[in-house]
């Protein structure tokens, strides 16, 4: 049997019960979020995931190092080469004068050849020879 | 937080369920905020108005989707849609266990709540609605909620029940004539006089 319109509500007022059920705001109670975000924190993948690989950068960064430290000999070893390096670039900065009159001015010259002698030939040459035949021009 | 919370609000369920995926903590909460509230009210209307239920099949839901979140695939399904079909499925299961258990706990809801017939406002409709919508046979009850309260359109519905448009088609006008009636003898109590 059909319905009649008084047997009926239209879709006007139809509309009117959709539109309070809409408007009914569900609030979410704090237990029910926070169990929801319980459940998120212990089935993140990314969070597990990330946990164990930053345990493991950080403790391969040290190893890295570690294993290079210990390739030398350990931090003595490095103590000393630091030391080493610090002496080069001190010579190179302070330029010795002992190191001057080793190398006879061949090292350094102009200002840093801090010492007036400046080393002939005859210097460098072995004494059984003489140096007369050396100088004989000079006569 | 709030404001860390307010960054991510400009984006997508798919792009947020992703950052979830990287183990972004940020994306979970907004995520459950954004989402929550929308399957709890359509799954509190499922169950015939049981919150106490409708909340542990949130729950659930939630669970499942944090579960999927490193299989996900972006633009291949909408996350709501997604949550949607697994609210539908979850109560579909839980009024199956209920017929075989107490057929009368659907059939109550708040039916005490009306008050002086001239003082209709709208929480009665909504509360009068809820009556009628646990009337209608299980599908059509899904099918009209979907459209007619939470907005979905038909192919949404489609793929959240897993039928066809024509399908959702017949479901919702089968079951918005069913309001239609039932509601109907109640247009005076519900402030709209008889004519």
């Amino acid at each position: 049997m059909a319905k009649t319109d008084k047997d009926m509500l239209d879709d006007q007022m139809l509309d009117a019960f959709f539109d309070a059920a809409r408007s009914e705001v569900t609030e979410l109670s704090a237990g029910l979020v926070s169990a929801i975000l319980a459940d998120a924190a212990a089935h993140q993948p990314g969070a597990a995931g990330r946990g164990v690989s930053d345990g493991r950068d950080t403790r391969q960064q040290p190893n890295v190092w570690s294993r290079i430290t210990s390739a030398i000999g350990g931090w003595p070893a490095l103590a000393g080469m630091a030391t080493a390096t610090l002496a080069g670039v001190w010579i190179g900065f302070a330029a010795p004068t002992q190191l001057e009159t080793l190398s006879g001015g061949l090292v350094l010259s102009g200002e840093y050849a801090a010492n007036e002698e400046v080393y002939a030939l005859e210097d460098m040459a072995p004494s059984y020879f003489g140096t007369a035949f050396l100088m004989e021009d000079d006569g | 937080m709030e404001m860390a919370l307010d960054a991510y609000a400009g984006a997508s369920d798919d792009t947020l369920l992703v950052l979830y995926g990287n183990g972004d903590p940020m994306a979970a909460e907004l995520l459950t905020r954004r989402l929550v509230p929308r399957v709890l009210g359509y799954a509190t209307r499922l169950l015939g108005g049981d919150r106490a239920e409708a909340e542990d099949v949130a729950q659930e839901a939630m669970l499942r989707l944090w579960k999927i979140a490193p299989d996900w695939r972006t633009g291949e399904a909408k996350v709501s849609t997604w949550l949607f079909r697994v609210v539908s499925n979850l109560c579909t299961d839980r009024l199956r266990k209920r017929r075989t258990v107490d057929i009368d706990a659907i059939e109550e809801p708040q039916d005490d709540a009306p008050g002086a017939v001239d003082r209709m406002i709208q929480s009665d409709r909504a509360a009068a609605l809820q009556q009628a919508l646990n009337a209608l046979p299980e599908r059509q009850r899904m099918a009209v909620t979907l459209r007619h309260i939470e907005g979905a359109t038909n192919p949404e519905i489609a793929e959240i029940m897993e039928i066809s448009t024509e399908a959702v088609e017949s479901l919702t006008a089968r079951g918005k004539k069913a309001l239609a009636v039932a509601l109907a003898g109640r247009r005076e109590e519900l402030g709209y006089g008889k004519d």
